[in-house]
């Protein structure tokens, strides 16, 4: 008898959840036609969403960021008359939300592209073609941006995003802890060799302060810089083989191997637990190799406020200095309900009002020739000519392919034995090439 | 049978008319939930693994067993659900016994008896993902509570031998109060009587316990236990949210699930991750076929 109540029970509220649920679809769905600025009750963060009527959803993956983009949006509402939203969903899931995305056919209105990814949804007729439109515009010359950045977004002639920042990696430091240590900062003078021995000094032996974190997790702002201040590669230019076994490659990060092993480094445990830039926020470590998109998280914590610094990478020794550099770019889906309105909001932000504007802000860098005074100049706790300057070093755009994510995982996966200790690094760096070999010739 | 096709052929009263087609229409929204949601995209999935996907599920090649073929030989696959067997070796026993004994203390008349219920009842309310950023930082080596308490540095969730227990740990606490529970419903069902009648035979509580609870509520523990074996080999949120891509332990922690959303959604190649859930689904089947088996030997219905 019980086994039936409850079967009854479990009966009625399927039905009363099925029968609110409609209600509910049909009052958003009247608000929503009645007054299209205000309908939040439906809204679910998780989602990546298409436009409502009236109303453009921009998908970024950067919380730091949000606010000052946010600012650049209103701005664009207040001319155009249709407001725009951002949603901020983290890199990891911002990928594979945009890829359910775009297979079901239901993409943000406006979204940032990142290269490790642009080349396929280039292919597939994802985004939205720019190329007439920039044609077209009078706010739109694409002379005006930095080169490699530009040339990121565009496919068989075609161009489909606009870029929005250009990023430099930098050394970041602690200068309470160089204080302490009597080290001299960090200057443009510095090679690895260096910075490998003033990161001895300021490593403790009680294990409550290390010299470096390496961010074992995004390659572009840690060893990239190293392998190419070597004289190594990642991967050859026409994209088909890997350069992980080049000697100068595998040179490189034996460098890092030693600063691991010899303890002036977290273990990676510590590293993967934590973050590097949160260790660095909390003051555990004296230096981190980090991108300048990380520069407004670290002027609005406390701790990195009023303790740190930012200079210029060291250099190889032969005085090579390179910078990975990467630049993101603003996209629009192609099957968009309100393309016309999606290309608008494009256009204003990289014209050079926007693209000043989140330079002033301090949002990142813009990838608008020019502007980067402005963005030296918007935070006075931290001499931002350390990023500025890496503009002038060698550029590398940070190595991708059509399928970077298979090829970067994997090397991620392969190099923790060699963080931990388990396998060489010599080991680990030709097992990598091997496998990114297999990867690029599937590709 | 032979009664029910003697009905079938005798025709149908009104009563019974109005009763099919209103048994029917109140189980149709859970058919079709089913149908949609579950069935159809089992047959999907199995379809899908013998494909080499393209980019956004368009131009699919098929490629025959290749994807199983790759399956066979890769380590990564037999070591995850190695990790997924040791998860649900630990989570399923201990979350039973564990709410088993729960439900029998707090079957008695105590005071507060109900908001204990709602204290244990709580972590089933709460979000999967907000509890593993919660645990990730009490288990955190560098900053965690737990590591301040006992005053070591112990890497829960980064040592590759210790993180699939720790996480199992997360486990058990987040699914004790639902399984807790399931049993106080099957304890409302044993009557008073046989308690009575042993205590006169000065049976003591813990013989009354294992001779007299344990038997007659055998067919929830059966019910909890096939439900949580699934759920247990199903484990992939806690994995997730807890273990950083870069975190030494993955290897020894992720669970086929995980390697599953990896391959399918973070690589994109949706065929090859369809052959990990099909090898995951077979197993579940066998292992859930066993346990209708053996529950004959257990499990007292009467």
């Amino acid at each position: 008898m019980k086994a039936k109540k409850l079967m009854a029970l479990a009966l009625a509220a399927v039905m009363t959840f099925s029968v609110t649920a409609c209600g509910k679809g049909q009052d958003t769905t009247q608000t929503a036609s009645q007054e299209s600025g205000t309908q939040e009750a439906g809204t679910e963060a998780e989602e990546m969403k298409g436009s409502t009527e009236g109303k453009l959803t921009v998908a970024i993956w950067d919380s730091n960021q949000q606010p000052g983009i946010q600012e650049i949006l209103d701005d664009w509402s207040a001319q155009s008359g249709i407001e725009a939203e951002t949603q901020v969903i983290t890199w990891n899931e911002y990928w594979t939300l945009l890829e359910a995305g775009a297979s079901g056919g239901s993409l943000p209105d406006v979204f940032w592209m990142h290269s490790n990814q642009s080349q396929r949804y280039m292919e597939n007729g994802l985004l939205l073609d720019l190329t007439d439109k920039i044609a077209a515009s009078d706010k739109i010359d694409l002379n005006n941006y930095y080169e490699d950045i530009v040339g990121l977004y565009e496919s068989e002639g075609k161009q489909y995003a606009i870029p929005k920042d250009i990023d430099t990696i930098a050394l970041w430091y602690n200068k309470t802890m160089f204080d302490e240590a009597g080290v001299e900062y960090p200057n443009a003078d510095w090679t690895w060799e260096d910075f490998y021995e003033a990161a001895k000094k300021l490593t403790k032996e009680d294990g409550s302060q290390w010299g470096y974190a390496i961010n074992t997790g995004n390659n572009q702002d840690s060893y990239y810089n190293m392998i190419y201040d070597y004289g190594g590669y990642v991967i050859s230019e026409d994209k088909k083989t890997s350069g992980y076994d080049d000697p100068r490659t595998i040179e490189a990060m034996q460098f890092v191997e030693r600063m691991l092993r010899e303890g002036l480094c977290p273990d990676l445990q510590t590293i993967s637990e934590n973050g590097c830039d949160v260790l660095f926020q909390s003051g555990k470590v004296a230096m981190i190799t980090q991108g300048s998109w990380m520069v407004a998280g670290f002027r609005d914590n406390e701790y990195t406020h009023d303790n740190c610094d930012v200079a210029v990478l060291p250099m190889g020794a032969d005085g090579t200095r390179v910078s990975i550099y990467n630049g993101l770019g603003w996209a629009a889906a192609a099957n968009g309900k309100n393309t016309e309105a999606a290309w608008s909001l494009i256009e204003y932000l990289g014209s050079k009002e926007a693209q000043l504007k989140q330079a002033e802000l301090g949002v990142t860098m813009s990838a608008y020739k020019g502007t980067s005074d402005a963005w030296v100049n918007s935070v006075d706790c931290f001499d931002l000519k350390g990023h500025l300057d890496m503009l002038d070093a060698t550029l590398v755009i940070r190595p991708y392919s059509r399928n970077t994510n298979v090829w970067e995982d994997m090397a991620t996966e392969t190099f923790k034995s060699a963080w931990t200790g388990e396998m060489s690094m010599e080991e680990a760096c030709k097992q990598i090439a091997e496998s990114m070999n297999t990867a690029l010739a599937e590709e | 049978m032979m009664s029910m096709a003697t009905q079938k052929k005798r025709k149908m009263t009104p009563r019974e008319k109005s009763e099919f087609f209103w048994g029917w229409l109140f189980i149709l929204p859970t058919v079709i939930g089913l149908l949609i949601l579950n069935i159809i995209p089992i047959f999907q999935t199995i379809w899908q693994s013998f494909f080499k996907t393209g980019d956004f599920g368009k131009g699919n090649i098929f490629i025959g067993m290749a994807n199983y073929q790759k399956l066979m030989q890769d380590k990564a696959v037999w070591q995850a659900l190695w990790n997924t067997v040791k998860y649900a070796i630990v989570e399923v026993p201990f979350s039973i016994v564990i709410a088993l004994v729960l439900a029998v203390f707090l079957n008695r008349k105590m005071r507060g008896r109900s908001a204990y219920r709602t204290i244990f009842f709580l972590p089933m309310v709460a979000a999967p993902a907000a509890i593993a950023m919660v645990w990730r930082w009490l288990y955190n080596s560098e900053f965690g509570l737990l590591n301040h308490l006992i005053g070591r540095k112990v890497n829960w969730i980064s040592d590759p031998n210790l993180a699939i227990y720790s996480i199992a740990v997360i486990g058990i606490w987040s699914i004790i109060g639902y399984n807790m529970v399931l049993f106080l419903a099957g304890l409302q069902e044993v009557p008073r009587d046989y308690y009575e009648a042993a205590a006169i035979d000065g049976a003591s509580g813990i013989h009354q316990f294992f001779h007299i609870t344990v038997p007659l509520i055998s067919p929830t523990i059966f019910f909890v236990a096939v439900t949580r074996v699934i759920g247990a080999f199903q484990v992939f949120d806690l994995i997730y949210m807890v273990m950083d891509k870069t975190n030494p332990a993955l290897a020894k922690t992720q669970s086929l699930v995980y390697l599953f959303y990896r391959y399918s959604f973070t690589e994109g190649n949706k065929g090859y991750g369809s052959a990990i859930v099909v090898l995951l689904l077979a197993v579940i089947m066998c292992i859930t076929v066993f346990q209708m088996t053996a529950q004959k030997k257990w499990v007292h219905y009467n």
